[in-house]
């Protein structure tokens, strides 16, 4: 049967037959199965295997079923049955949307895109933070490099106390600056040029360790410089080693790299320079006005004839300042130092050659050794589970809540779809 | 008469009567819906007072657009579901469509068993469909809402099955009645 002979599909015939057509459509229908007896056929076999069908009757439900569901029921009495209805159900009652899953569907989208933007954003602007991280991290890093200089001079006291004193007017004459002299005779430098506190770093590695402190100490004197600390290490079963900071006029900086160099195989070197003229300057004036002051309030205590308050106040006062222009005087020449002497920091590793030498450690305490590292490794375990757990959980916990209805939704199409075929 | 409809409606507001006279309506067809869909009475039976017991559990749920035996026959179909679930990781005997004679009272017993065998031949998907429309009397719309299908897929299954089942029963040597 086709639309081209019939008017109506098969199917049709069937649906009017289950009265599932329209009025119209009926109608229409009854009138065609007056005429055509195909279609009259069509239908009559369909009745035909309804009645059929009709004749499956099963026997009538036990008497059982009603005694146990009056038992049931006794347990569930009607006036109990209104049972807590679910979040969603009491949600759809003040708002019937929200019975729809595509709306609670959508919602989770929405919530999962709206977390994986904010989680983007926070990269980007993590990003900026991190590179001005960097740069804090490089001016510490410069900074830090002056260290060592103020520590050496902090650890040797003023420069009077230098072990080579001698060596500081040869350097002050060296530095690219002039002296003046105020009217009390202290000397108050004002620097012309640049002035630049430069710091060396140099790694070695030498065959011959025997000579190589005294070769150091050698190097540091002939050029006017001097020891500002050294030590040096000699481990069993490994590679000895020296350290020492060296202090040198910065005129014989380059120099005494060159010879220090000379010593063994240079692994790294490194040179940078600290501009202080600012500083320098900055201090010095604050000196010129500390004096100033002193001086005026020196003249106030000299030419007074008024209380005894009033003198004792004068003279805190010149106290005060006299101290302030102490202190700054003591900073003015450890930068001034830092100036003059440029500091090197010197590394050096003997080339190691492994021997035999020295008696194996007794089995007893490899044991005892191997069962504290054993110890410590499973504590370190425990810890970094635990660690790892307080670190991810609140992400995992995160997602599970923003995944946990679209997989429910998936999970029950999943299962709903399955069952009619099963 | 009271229609099915206003008597969830009384249920919901606690009526125990409602509930009895709901009851007594369908007991004989949620056993036969039951029935017809597996070998064993006695789980049938357990799965029907188990229907029923979920009605009045989740009479609040019922809404008034879903006429009571589409709403019946959907909390039957999803027990039913359930069962065969739990049937494929605890495999039964019980399920499956009944080949056993078993009901001595049956008007035309020989009939029946041939329907019956023939209905067991058809497709599952085809076979659902068809005992939905004809035994318990849902529209198509309904039996699509209940399969989570198409209407069209819905009537297009009917009918292959309708046709299926009159062929097998044509060709059925022993079927003594209904052909024409």
């Amino acid at each position: 049967m086709t639309s081209s002979t019939h008017p109506f599909e098969r199917e049709e015939v069937m649906a009017y037959l289950d009265g599932e057509l329209s009025a119209n459509r009926a109608v229409s229908i009854a009138a065609h199965l007056r005429e055509c007896a195909e279609c009259a056929a069509l239908a009559e076999q369909m009745r035909d295997v309804s009645v059929q069908l009709s004749n499956w009757s099963v026997e009538p439900a036990p008497a059982g079923l009603t005694k146990n569901l009056e038992a049931a029921r006794a347990e569930h009495p009607v006036a109990k049955v209104r049972t807590p209805q679910r979040f969603t159900d009491r949600l759809g009652g003040k708002f019937p949307f929200l019975r729809n899953r595509w709306v609670w569907g959508i919602a989770s989208a929405a919530a999962l895109v709206i977390l994986l933007l904010g989680v983007r954003l926070q990269t980007v602007q993590r990003e900026p933070r991190h590179s001005e991280g960097l740069e804090l991290a490089y001016t510490e890093q410069s900074n830090s490099a002056s260290a060592p200089e103020s520590k050496a001079v902090e650890a040797f006291g003023q420069p009077m106390a230098r072990p080579a004193p001698l060596a500081l007017p040869a350097a002050r004459g060296a530095s690219p600056k002039s002296t003046s002299t105020s009217a009390d005779g202290q000397s108050t430098p004002e620097p012309r040029a640049p002035m630049i506190a430069r710091t060396a770093s140099v790694s070695l590695t030498v065959k011959d360790f025997a000579t190589l402190e005294a070769s150091v100490k050698a190097i540091a004197q002939r050029h006017n410089g001097y020891i500002a600390s050294l030590s040096s290490a000699s481990p069993q079963d490994a590679a000895r080693t020296l350290t020492a900071t060296l202090r040198i006029p910065s005129a014989q900086l380059e120099a005494t790299i060159a010879e220090l160099k000379q010593l063994g195989r240079v692994e790294q070197e490194s040179q940078s320079g600290e501009e202080v003229t600012k500083e320098f300057t900055d201090r010095a004036a604050r000196m010129k006005n500390a004096r100033a002051t002193e001086e005026t309030l020196l003249d106030v205590l000299r030419n007074h004839t008024g209380q005894v308050k009033d003198i004792l106040a004068t003279e805190q006062e010149i106290a005060r300042v006299r101290g302030d222009i102490e202190q700054m005087e003591a900073d003015q020449r450890s930068l001034q130092t830092r100036v003059d002497f440029a500091t090197v920091e010197l590394s050096v590793q003997e080339e190691y050659k492994a021997s035999l030498q020295g008696a194996p450690t007794a089995t007893a305490t490899r044991l005892h050794n191997a069962a504290v590292d054993g110890y410590r490794a499973a504590v370190d375990s425990v810890i970094g589970v635990g660690v790892w757990a307080l670190q991810a959980l609140p992400t995992i916990l995160l997602w599970v809540v923003a995944l946990f209805a679209p997989a429910r939704w998936i999970w029950k199409r999943l299962r709903r779809t399955a069952v009619p075929h099963s | 008469m009271t229609s099915d409809e206003q008597l969830i409606l009384e249920l919901q507001q606690g009526s125990d009567a409602a509930f009895t006279e709901l009851f007594l309506r369908y007991r004989e067809r949620v056993y036969g819906f039951f029935r017809r869909r597996m070998n064993d009475a006695a789980q049938a039976e357990e799965l029907a007072q188990e229907t029923f017991l979920a009605v009045l559990r989740a009479a609040q749920r019922y809404e008034p657009r879903a006429t009571f035996r589409a709403y019946l026959f959907g909390i039957a179909f999803n027990i039913l579901a359930a069962y065969r679930r739990k049937s494929v990781l605890y495999p039964t005997q019980s399920d499956g469509v009944p080949h056993e004679v078993s009901d001595p009272s049956e008007t035309n017993p020989e009939n029946a068993i041939w329907v019956r065998q023939a209905v067991g031949r058809l497709e599952a998907a085809d076979r659902e469909v068809l005992l939905l429309r004809e035994f318990e009397e849902l529209s198509y719309e309904e039996i699509a809402e209940m399969l989570r299908a198409p209407v069209n897929t819905v009537r297009s299954r009917l009918f292959r099955a309708r046709m299926a089942l009159r062929e097998i029963l044509a060709t059925t040597p022993g079927n003594l009645g209904g052909r024409k």
